[in-house]
Order: structure tokens, then sequence, then C-alpha cells
């Protein structure tokens, strides 16, 4: 394998050294393209409280193309699927090169705070969002209490 | 600051910028690689990361956009500020890496001689860390190896010490038994004759005194009778009757008395001479046997060159590294016959002492007495510091020399021998081994030592040519060198046969040169070269004129030590010539002509003298006996005789002069076809052809062979009936391995044994020397045989006459005898192409070229049959007979020419007319003088308009062309297929280019066994070349194949990316190309094929183009480009060339064929892509006939398609399958001169013919 780009590296360096509130993302031992990464539910967000795992992979082409990231923590959102798969813009076409590790990860945490079922990966959870929004928001606490906060 | 300093970083690499470029929208970026990844290539816009705005990128790239000019500034005031570079990678520009072509910092790698990045270096040099230490655990083995051979050497210098010791002792013991037995015998004589002589001169005195008494008596009676004894003295009867019978009885008595006298007399001579002639005798032949020592170690030089020469072809490495010693050991060596056959001449008695004070004391003899009182001590230092610089050496090293031979670790037998020197070895041998080490270790220049020695000899011969022997002896080796390198020996060759060619013309001239010649040179020269004829005279008659010789030579040579250098110098030139002896002394008729031939003239002379070398030394013990002071006068007196004869019938005549050579290759070729004959037979019948031949040498040769010849009969015997035994293998290893063997046994047999061994081994000796000459000569002989091949008329009928009653008997006895027959054959077809070559326009130099010619014209003949001969075919029969007596393989044409020529009128009147036009058709583009007929102007316009006469034309022209219409409206059915998938001989691994040569070969592109395997007509196997790689003969997946018109293959050899040329036997030639897309550069090139002028056309698929060449790779000229229009091409892949000159190319993926011109122009094109008839899809293979029919290899579609010359459609056979008839994947066409096309059947990995 190819040694780290510069630019993984100054990145990850940061990320240690000025770590983004509410976020963490620390590399994997054995591969340092692989991202643990801890969010933390938004204040005033039905996922406030919650400690949200993902993984987040930078692929070969990185900064080039946009890095691969998932939710490993289930979670009720309209934006993202059972699979922890994200409908997040900037991880696909509106992926920019100037955009980093932590950008991605604060947009992840704005998108907890302000779901956007216009746009929808989970359809049952947006529909629910569009329908009731009331209903919607117990059950992303619900999910949250049981998911995310339970230190697992 | 901290603001600051992000300000100057680039938000994509996050690095400070690097050359930051300003995009429309106000945000910059760094040239590389962050504008480079940010490029959409396809739609040619750059996105920008802070904005995504999108921009057209600049016409010129991404690096158009304009420089952030300020940020830069700051970004140097940053650097002002802070003093430190941004980034270590500043200034340095991005490039892809060539390995993993990856954008990164580059960097030149030593391993791969390319910029490549980091990462891809630390990797390479892994690689070469890896290899260091693999080789290095090879040579951790290898020095293992070398141990062993050191322990060898060591072992090897031991037990030649203990075998000297001993061999010395038994020497001392003998010479002490010897000694003792002739002061016992000749006290027992003495005592005998004393005894003897007070016997004689008692019984004499007494008989004196009665004697005398009766004397008295007599007279007194005597005068009492005339006083008394008459009529006045009475007597009475009684009285006077017993007087009478006193007087009787007187008479009696006196003359029993005589008798009495005589046999006294007679008793003491007998006695006397009887016993002194079984002394002698006995006293000779021990000295015989001490002298055999020195001269099997003498001997063993002649005999290690040829082992020598055997270990340079096995190359195995200890031995190549020892070569350079060996070339030296050689040349040391041969001096020592001379030594050797001198010390015996002349001090016979302390060579049987000890070998090295006999050595020493010869040599003292003929140089300075000083040399007497040196030590063995002095004379080691000597040879130690003779070791180490042999340009320093005097010339009486001689005894080191032996060391030398000892040192070499491979001839072990040499140790026995040279018992003297042995503790000097050991001093020695570590050198070797240093040496050998040192050369062991950089293996790669092993190639370049063998070349050292060679400057060092000459030098080491000068030096040694205080002894005249030396220089002949040396020349061995030079022919050794010769094999070295047969490149320079082919080049000389054919200067030689071209002044051949100019010797024939002036057969007058040569009777000049060589006296000339002589004169030029200095006056030692010139004595060792009248010397040498002496010596020829000498050996073929009898060893005992050139053993006397030998001692005059010497002298002459030690009285002044400058013209002796000078002599040696001189024989060192005419050793240069005998190098090259296949191609000079090929020619002995023609030898006496031109001065370069003179020299090889001395070829055979130096043979002959080396001959005579080896009998000297075993003649010795005779002149033991004889004085020999007077013997050298009368030697001298006989070689100034000689001299005079000689140079008189080389003046005189040239058929005599060149007889001689003639004869000494005769004789060697007989040799070994008499090996059961006596070898005196063979010089005796040598010398009565040479009287016939000319009575000058008569005189000569007469008292010399008869007399001595007479004198030898024993030891000539005895020698003959071993050499008979030893003779039998007539290859050089044999020989040398043979050699080696005798010599040892001979080395061994001196240690037990005393008398009778020593005699043997001096024999032995003795033979291995013959054995060594007859090698020579043969070498000689065969060489000349080889000049006959080049030669052809010329030479044909002079072997004949001179030489050999029965020139045919004497052919195959030497061809018979000969192995190297094959080597021969070998050299003379390249030496045949090599000339035709040369002047490729066979109508220029007819004479020249006749074996082209012959090659040509067979090639053709098979293309049209029997032909109604005209002038050609009695030059056809010449070249039949000539090669009938050259090489086996021309036989076959050589009675097929024959039976054309004897046959004239046989071939048919439509065959005739046939061959008359193809004749022409083929040649019109090589001799467009020679033919002008309507004819010819038909055929080479093979055009539509032809077809149109064909019909109102005349039935010939009919036949012309509907054979082959008609040939090929029959093919469907295979004939005959070759292959199969395998590696193999005659399987193929993907074939893939096919062609047809001469005689119908057919030599086939084995691609994926990356090698051309060659077939006879019949679909035999005939051979293969080439191997996987990239080296001169291998291939890495071969494409194309073409055979020129003088037998060449041509190969593209395409991974590669180059063009390789081999000779008709598969030996590489040259190559050309390289990959690029340049002028003479290549990628991935493809078909290839040849037209008459020779030019090489190669499609170069991957830069769509053809190139030309001329035959020796010379770029002439490219054409196509890639592109789908009129003259363009795009993946060409096959081509061929008709004989009026139209390129035809399969324009792959253009689903059509293009018909050019030679310069390039479009003529025509036919197809497109379909499965109709007359489309392609994927056109690969195409080939033309004699008569411009193209068959094009359809491959999409699996069939064979024939196209009129006019590119209309005549007929497709075939479809997929692996069946016969059927196809999977087609590759290269080709068309034979007999009509069978021949198909590469790639997927079925075979050849059809159809």
């Amino acid at each position: 394998m190819a040694a780290l780009p510069r630019r993984i590296i100054k990145e990850t360096q940061r990320l240690m050294q000025e770590p983004v509130p509410g976020i963490s993302a620390v590399p994997d031992e054995s591969n340092a393209r692989y991202f643990h990464v801890i969010v933390t539910g938004p204040e005033d967000s039905p996922f406030e409280g919650g400690l949200f795992k993902l993984e987040l992979f930078l692929p070969e082409d990185y900064p080039m193309s946009a890095p691969k990231v998932r939710f490993i923590t289930k979670i009720y959102h309209p934006n993202i699927d059972r699979l922890g798969r994200i409908c997040l813009d900037i991880l696909k076409d509106k992926w920019s090169p100037a955009l980093q590790i932590r950008t991605v990860l604060l947009s992840i945490q704005a998108l907890l705070s302000a779901p956007n079922p216009d746009d929808p990966l989970a359809n049952d959870v947006a529909e629910l969002w569009k329908v009731n929004e009331a209903e919607a928001i117990r059950n992303a606490k619900e999910w949250t209490q049981r998911y995310a906060m339970e230190d697992n | 600051m901290e603001q600051f300093e992000q300000l100057l970083t680039c938000c994509v690499c996050l690095d400070r910028y690097r050359n930051p470029k300003l995009l429309p929208c106000q945000h910059s970026f760094c040239m590389e690689p962050c504008m480079d990844g940010l490029t959409d290539y396809v739609r040619r816009q750059v996105k920008c990361p802070e904005c995504r705005a999108e921009h057209r990128i600049p016409y010129n790239g991404v690096q158009g956009f304009p420089t952030n000019v300020t940020l830069q500034r700051f970004l140097e005031l940053h650097i002002e500020i802070t003093g430190d570079l941004p980034d270590p990678t500043s200034g340095q520009v991005m490039e892809r890496c060539n390995v993993c072509s990856e954008k990164s910092y580059c960097n030149l790698c030593m391993h791969c001689e390319k910029k490549i990045c980091p990462d891809c270096k630390s990797a390479h040099m892994d690689i070469l860390r890896r290899e260091i230490n693999r080789i290095n655990n090879q040579i951790r083995r290898g020095i293992h190896r070398l141990q062993d051979i050191l322990s060898v050497v060591e072992k090897n210098t031991l037990n030649m010490q203990t075998n000297s010791q001993s061999v010395a002792e038994e020497i001392d013991e003998i010479y002490r038994r010897l000694t003792k037995a002739v002061k016992d015998r000749t006290d027992y004589l003495r005592t005998e004759m004393d005894k003897y002589v007070t016997n004689e001169m008692k019984n004499l005195s007494t008989l004196k005194d009665n004697l005398e008494l009766e004397i008295s008596n007599i007279t007194s009676n005597c005068d009492l009778a005339e006083k008394y004894m008459n009529e006045s003295v009475e007597w009475s009867d009684c009285e006077l009757m017993d007087t009478k019978e006193i007087f009787l009885k007187t008479v009696e008595f006196i003359r029993n008395f005589e008798t009495e006298n005589s046999d006294y007399s007679r008793r003491i001579r007998f006695s006397m001479v009887c016993d002194l002639n079984q002394l002698v005798n006995n006293l000779s032949a021990y000295g015989d046997l001490h002298f055999i020592h020195p001269a099997s170690a003498a001997q063993n030089n002649p005999l290690l060159q040829p082992s020598v020469s055997g270990i340079m072809r096995s190359k195995s490495d200890h031995r190549l590294a020892t070569q350079f010693r060996q070339q030296q050991e050689a040349f040391n060596v041969d001096d020592e016959p001379l030594l050797g056959g001198r010390k015996f001449g002349e001090r016979p008695k302390p060579s049987q002492d000890k070998h090295s004070d006999s050595r020493y004391g010869g040599y003292d003899y003929n140089e300075d007495q000083h040399y007497d009182s040196s030590s063995r001590s002095s004379n080691k230092n000597r040879f130690r510091s003779r070791f180490r610089g042999h340009h320093e050496d005097e010339d009486e090293n001689e005894s080191s020399k032996v060391k030398n031979e000892k040192e070499k670790i491979t001839n072990t037998e040499d140790v026995a021998k040279g018992p003297l020197s042995g503790i000097f070895r050991i001093l020695d041998s570590p050198y070797a081994m240093k040496r050998i080490q040192e050369s062991d270790k950089p293996r790669e220049k092993k190639d370049i030592k063998p070349v050292t020695p060679v400057a060092p000899t000459p030098q080491v011969q000068v030096k040694s040519t205080a002894q005249p022997v030396t220089t002949p002896t040396r020349r061995p080796q030079a022919a050794r060198q010769q094999s070295e390198d047969e490149i320079e020996r082919i080049k000389k060759e054919n200067k030689a046969t071209s002044s051949n060619t100019t010797a024939t013309t002036e057969s007058e001239r040569p009777s000049v040169d060589r006296p000339s010649i002589l004169k030029k040179t200095t006056a030692a020269s010139s004595t060792e070269e009248s010397e040498s004829p002496q010596t020829r005279a000498s050996s073929t008659t009898a060893t005992a004129t050139t053993q006397n010789k030998s001692p005059v030579r010497s002298s002459s040579e030690s009285s002044s030590a400058e013209s002796s250098s000078d002599a040696g110098s001189s024989g060192h030139g005419s050793a240069r010539p005998v190098d090259i002896p296949p191609i000079r002394t090929r020619t002995p008729t023609a030898t006496v002509t031109t001065p370069p031939t003179t020299e090889t003239e001395k070829k055979p002379f130096q043979s002959r003298f080396l001959q005579s070398q080896s009998r000297t030394t075993v003649t010795p013990p005779k002149k033991e006996e004889t004085e020999s002071s007077s013997e050298e006068e009368s030697s001298s007196e006989e070689s100034e005789t000689e001299e005079e004869t000689k140079v008189k019938p080389s003046t005189t005549s040239t058929t005599s002069s060149t007889s001689t050579p003639l004869r000494s290759a005769t004789t060697a070729v007989a040799s070994p076809s008499t090996r059961a004959g006596i070898l005196r037979d063979s010089a005796t019948t040598e010398n009565r052809r040479s009287f016939e031949e000319s009575s000058t040498p008569r005189s000569r040769y007469e008292p010399s062979s008869y007399s001595r010849a007479a004198d030898k009969e024993n030891e000539t015997s005895r020698y003959s009936a071993r050499s008979r035994a030893t003779y039998e293998p007539p290859e050089e290893s044999s020989y040398s391995s043979r050699f080696l063997n005798k010599s040892k046994t001979s080395a061994i047999a001196n240690q037990p044994d005393e008398q009778d061994e020593d005699s043997d081994s001096k024999y032995g000796t003795g033979r291995s020397r013959y054995m060594a000459l007859k090698e020579r000569r043969n070498k000689l002989a065969r060489s000349r045989s080889s000049h006959n091949f080049g030669n052809d008329d010329d030479d044909l009928d002079e072997p004949v006459s001179p030489t050999t009653q029965s020139p045919s008997a004497y052919l195959a006895s030497r061809y018979g005898m000969t192995s190297g027959g094959s080597e021969l054959s070998r050299s003379r077809s390249t030496h045949a192409l090599k000339s035709r070559e040369n002047s490729p326009d066979r109508g220029g130099g007819p004479e020249e070229n006749k074996e082209a010619l012959s090659s040509w014209a067979r090639y053709l003949k098979n293309k049209y049959g029997s032909r109604s001969s005209t002038k050609d075919s009695p030059r056809d029969s010449g070249y039949g007979a000539s090669s009938s007596s050259t090489t086996p393989s021309a036989s076959s044409y050589s009675s097929a020419s024959a039976a054309s020529s004897s046959s004239p009128s046989s071939a048919t009147s439509s065959a005739s007319r046939r061959l008359s036009l193809g004749l022409p058709l083929r040649q019109a583009n090589e001799m467009h003088s020679s033919d002008d007929d309507s004819k010819n102007l038909q055929s080479s316009l093979a055009s539509p308009i032809q077809q149109q006469h064909q019909a109102v034309d005349t039935e010939d022209t009919n036949t012309r062309y509907c054979t082959p219409r008609t040939q090929y409206l029959q093919k469907r059915r295979q004939i005959m297929q070759i292959g199969g998938r395998g590696s193999e001989p005659s399987k193929f691994t993907w074939p893939r280019g096919v062609c047809s040569g001469p005689d119908n070969i057919i030599a086939v592109a084995d691609s994926s066994n990356h090698r051309v395997q060659v077939f006879e007509a019949n679909g035999q196997f005939r051979f293969e070349f080439g191997t996987y790689g990239n080296g001169d003969g291998e291939f890495d997946c071969l494409a194309g194949v073409a055979i020129n018109r003088i037998g060449q293959f041509i190969i593209a050899d395409r991974y590669n990316h180059r063009i390789q040329v081999f000779d008709p036997s598969g030996r590489f030639l040259r190559q050309f190309g390289s990959q690029g897309a340049s002028d003479g550069k290549f990628n991935y090139p493809w078909g290839i094929c040849t037209d008459s002028m020779g030019f090489i056309y190669v499609t170069d698929k991957e830069n769509h183009r053809i190139q030309v060449f001329q035959s020796d790779g010379t770029f002439v000229g490219k054409f196509g480009s890639c592109g789908s229009g009129e003259g363009q091409l795009e993946h060409p892949h096959y081509i061929a060339v008709s004989n009026t000159n139209r390129v035809i190319v399969s324009d792959s993926n253009n689903h059509r064929i293009q018909i050019f011109d030679v310069n390039g122009k479009v003529l025509s094109q036919i197809g497109a892509e379909g499965s109709q008839e007359g489309e392609f899809k994927f056109p690969r293979g195409v080939a033309v006939d004699e008569s411009g029919y193209i068959c094009v290899a359809d491959s999409g579609n699996n069939r064979i398609q024939i196209f009129h010359p006019d590119g209309s459609f005549l007929r497709a056979f075939g479809s997929w399958g692996s069946g016969e008839g059927e196809f999977k994947g087609l590759e290269g066409v080709a068309i034979q001169s007999n009509g069978n096309i021949l198909v590469c059947d790639r997927e079925n990995h075979r050849v059809q013919i159809f």
C-alpha cells in the first residue's frame, strides 16, 4: 500500500490536536484511512444525549472523492437508512476536495439537527416525519434512548 | 499569524501553496497535484472546491490558469519571516512515476533508470538489497568451491613435489646404476684387455724371437744352399734329401706362419669392436629415457592447448578464470621442446642426472656459460618474478614455464612431469588462486579477461625467442585464439577470398613476391623462415635432420640475441595469420600469389616445423653417440643448402611451391585415414611425391629420408604404432582429453619403472606431440577445405592435381575423417551469406556471388521446376560439383542441378515458358537491366489489363494465370497440418506469423513459445531457434516472421519492440529497433516481410504505420497514420509485398486490405466490414503469390479469402471450428512457390496447409 498522502496525515493530526466539540474521530490502528467516529447528538434535537458511532473510510483518491461514512448505531432519521447509510449531498455529488473529515462530520451532526424529509433515504421514516412530525420525533428520541445512550 | 499561515494553505492538499493557480472564481489552488485532481478531463472543466463553480479549462490545460502572484509573494514573505521552507517538497515538480504511474515527487532510480516515486524507489531498493543478498549467498557458495579448488591445487602441488622428488631420486639411482655399470664394464674390459694384451704381447714376443731365429736359420740355410749346394761341394744323396726336406719344411712353415699372424691381428680387433658397440647402445638407450621426462613436459604444451580450447568452450567458471594463465603457460610451454631437444643433443649426461640441471645446462650451452653456475634457488627466484610479471621475463626462464604447466589446475598430470620446480609451484599456486578468486568475484568481467591475456603474449614470445623452436609452437595457441572470435575470422575470410580471386589471376606474381618477402624480413627472421622450410623437409623425411638443425639454430640465435628477438617478433607476426587458418590455408594454390597468402603459406611450414620439433626431442640419443660439434657443422651446411633449394622451388614454379603446402595438408588428411599405416610410410610417400613434382628438392630429400629413416627404424615404427592407436578421434576436444590422459600415463610411467618405462614414456610423449601435430594439420586441412567452398570453381581442380593422385579419396577421407565438417559448413554458410550481403545485386558481381546465386537458383528452380538450361545452367552444374565436394547438405542440390543440366531438353515447353516468364518476374526487381522482354513487362504488370489479355493471349500466359486461379479455386481441402498445442518441437502455442522460404521451408513464429520453428516442405521438423528473453536471439511473443531472398530469418520480436535477423541456420545476426514512436522505433511490431531488394517492411501495429528498412536495419521510410481514411491505418497486422512491389497491408481494425506502392501511396483497397464475400472482420494475415493473387486471413469470419491481383474476389473457404479446414483465430498466411497456402490457425495451435 502506498504511503499515506500528506493531506490525510495532516487532517488526522489536526483532528487529534484540535478535536471538534461533540465529535471524535480516531483512525484505526491497522488502517490509517479508516476512522472510528463518535458523534454526539446535537442539542435541541431528538438525538440529544445520544452517542452515535460511525465509521469513516477515506478512499484511495481522497480528497478528490468523498469519504465513505456510515452510521453504525441505529438511528431514526429520514435521511439515514436502517443500514446506516447517509443521504447527504456533500458525500455524493456535492463533494469538494476542500472539504475535510471534520467538515463532513460536522455536516452529519448538522443533519441530525435538521432532518430533511423531502430528500429521504428511509422512506417510512420520512413519511412519518412529514405526516406526523411529533410522532417521528418521539420515535427518534426513543431510538436514541434505546440504541445510543446506554454506553453500548 | 496562524490565520496568515492558513491563508497560505491550499485547502485541497492542506499544505502551503505550491504554484498557486487562480481560478476565475478567485480561489487559488496548487497547480500540482490539487488542480490536476480537480480536473474533469471529459468535460474539460475544473470545479472549484471552495465554491463549486465550474470553469472551463484553458486550451493548454490547467497551467493556463493565471498564477496567483500575490499569494506567491506572500508565500515568499512567509518564508522570509519564518526562515524555513514551507515544505520539504517545495521546488520540486510532481511527475508521474514511471512504475506505478502515480503522481509524485520522482527521483531517478538507479535500479530501473527511471524517474519513480519514493514508494517504488524504496521497493526497488529492497529488491536490490535482496538481490545483493542472493548474490552474496551465491558467492558464499562459490567461495566454497574456490576453496575446494585451492585444496585441490595444493594437493596437486604436493603430489607434484613428491612425484618430482621420487622421480629425481629414481633418476639419480639410474645414474648411479648406469655409471656403476659402465664403470664395472670398463674396468672389466680394461683388465680383460690388459690380460689379453699381455698374453698377446708375450705370444708375439716369443713369436718374434722365434721368427727371428727362424729367419736367421733360414737365411743361413739359404746362404748355405746358394753357396754350397752346387757341384763344387760333395753332398751325399742322404744329405741332399735331408736338406730338401728341411727347405720344404721351411716353405711350409713360412706359409703356416703367415696364417697365424693374420689370426692374431684379427682376434684383437674383433673383441674390441664388439664391446664398444654394445656399450654405446646401452648408453644411448639410457640417455633416451632421461630425455623423455623433459620431452614429455614439452609435449604437453601442444596437448595443453587443445585442452585449453576445450575448456574455453565449456566455459566453466574457474577454468575461465584460469584461462589467462593457461595461455601464458601455453606460450611458455611451447618453448620447451626446443630446450629439451637441445639439451639432449648437447648434453645428454647432465640431463640424465637431473632434469633441472640438464635443462639449465642445455640452456647454458646455448646462451651463456654463466648459467651453468646458476644455482637452483636463483632459478626459483627468477621464476617467481617471472610469474608475477611476464613482461620482465628473461629468455632463460623456460623452466618456469614448466611450472606454469603444473600450475594448471585442470592438468594434474603435468605435476609429475615438472619435478624440478615443485617448490616454485607452491609459491605460485597461491597467486593463481588469488587471481582466480578475483576473476570469479566479478563474474561479469570474465568475458573481458580472456582478451587481456593476448596482450602479454607477444612480449613473452619475444622473450622466449632465444629458443628458436618457441615461435612455431606458439602458433597453436594463436589458432586457439582464433576460435575465440569467430567474427573476426569470418571477416578475414572474406578478405582472404577476395585476395584469392585476385591471386588466381596473377599467377606469375606470387613467385616473385615470396622471395621478396623473405628478403624484406630481418636477417634473423629470414633465418627463421629458412629454417622452417628446412625443417619441413626434414620432418617429412626423417627426424635426424631436424635434430641436427636444432643445435644450429640455437647456436646462431644465441650468438645474436637481438636478431633472435627480431625473429621471434616476426614469428609472432606470422602467427597472426595462423589465427585464421581456415581462411588462408584454404587456398594452397593461391597462397604463393599475394602477400597475405604467403603468410598463410607459412602455416603449413609451421605445422611441419612442429612435427620436426617433436621428433627432435625424441631423437636426442643419437646425438650422444656422435660428436655434437661435428654434427652441427654438417647440419649447418645442410641447412644452407636446403635454404637455397627451398627458395628455388618457390620461385621457379608456382606449382611446386603451392604443392608443398598442399602436400602437408594431404598428409594431414592421409595420416588419419591411414592411421593403420605407419607414419614413416606416409612420410616417405610424401617424399616420393615431392620427387615427382620437383627435381630440385629431390636431392635434398633423398639422402635425409633414406639414410636417416633407416637409422630410426625401431623408433619410428614404435612411434607410428602408438600414433596409430591413439590417433583415432579426429576432433579437437577428443584430442585434448586424450592428450591429457596420455601425458598423465606417461608421467606416471616415469615414476615407477626405470628403463623400459622411460623409453615408453619417451615415445609416448613423442606420440602425443605427434598427435598434436596431426591435429594441427587436420585443422589445416579443414580450413583449407572450407576455403574450397568459398572459392568454388577456382579451387575445384587444384586440390586434385598437385597433392593427391586420387582426389576423390582425398576429399572423402577428409570429410570422413574430420568431424569438424559441420563447423566448416557452418562457417561456410555464414561466409556465403556475407558475401551475398555485400553485393546484394547479384547481377553485378556474378563471380563473387556464386554461392548466393546457386542457392538462389535452387530456390528458383524449386519454384519453377526444371528449366531449359540457359547461360545459368553451366554455372549451376559448376556449383553442384563444387558444393558436392564441400558440404554434405549441398549434395542434394548438386545432384538436382546436375539433373537439370544433363537433361535440359526434357523440360516441357510450357514449363520452360513459365520459367522464362517467372524468372524475369522474380528478377525484375533485382536486375532491371537483364530482362526486358515483353513477357517480363507483362508479368510485372500484374493488373486487370493483364487478365483481359489473358483471354486473348497465348496459351502460355493462360496457363500462367489459369494455373494459380484454378488451383486456388480448388482450394478447400487441407493437404497437411503441423502442430498441436505444446512446447516441444512441431508443437505450437499460439503461432502467429508464418512464411515460406527457399526449398519451400516453412518458418512459423511460435509466439508464446518464444521461438521460431522451421519445417521442411513436407512438414518435417528441421530446427528451431530462440527462447524467451530480451537478449540477442531471444524473443518475447514474436509475431511476424519473414525469410528474405538469401534465406535469413527476419523476426518481429513483438514485445521487445524490435526486429531480429538470423542467418539461415538460425544464428543471431543482428537486431534493430526499440520501443517508441519515432523513426526506426516500434510499438508492438507485428507483421513483417521483405521484398526482392531485401527491404524489410514492418507493420508497426500500435503506431498504426508501416516502416521500411534496409536489410541491415537502416531506416528507409514509413507511411500510414492512425485513422480510417485512405492511406491511414488502424492496428495494421500483417503485410506482404508482391513481386511487383505492391505492399499489401491488413488494416485490421478498419476491416480492409490496403495496397500501397513502395513509397506509401495508396494504390487500392479491398473490402469493408462484413461477412459477405470480399468483406472482412479484422483481417489478419495477408500473402501474395508470384502472379499477384492475394490471400487474406479473414480472422473474424474464420475463413481464407483469395482475391485476384486486381482485388476482385476469387473465392473463400473455411469456417469456425477445429476440424480440417476450420479455423479458430487466424493469424499469418503464406503462399509457397508451389501454390500451397500456409495458414496459422492460432487457437488451434497449428499450421494448416491447403
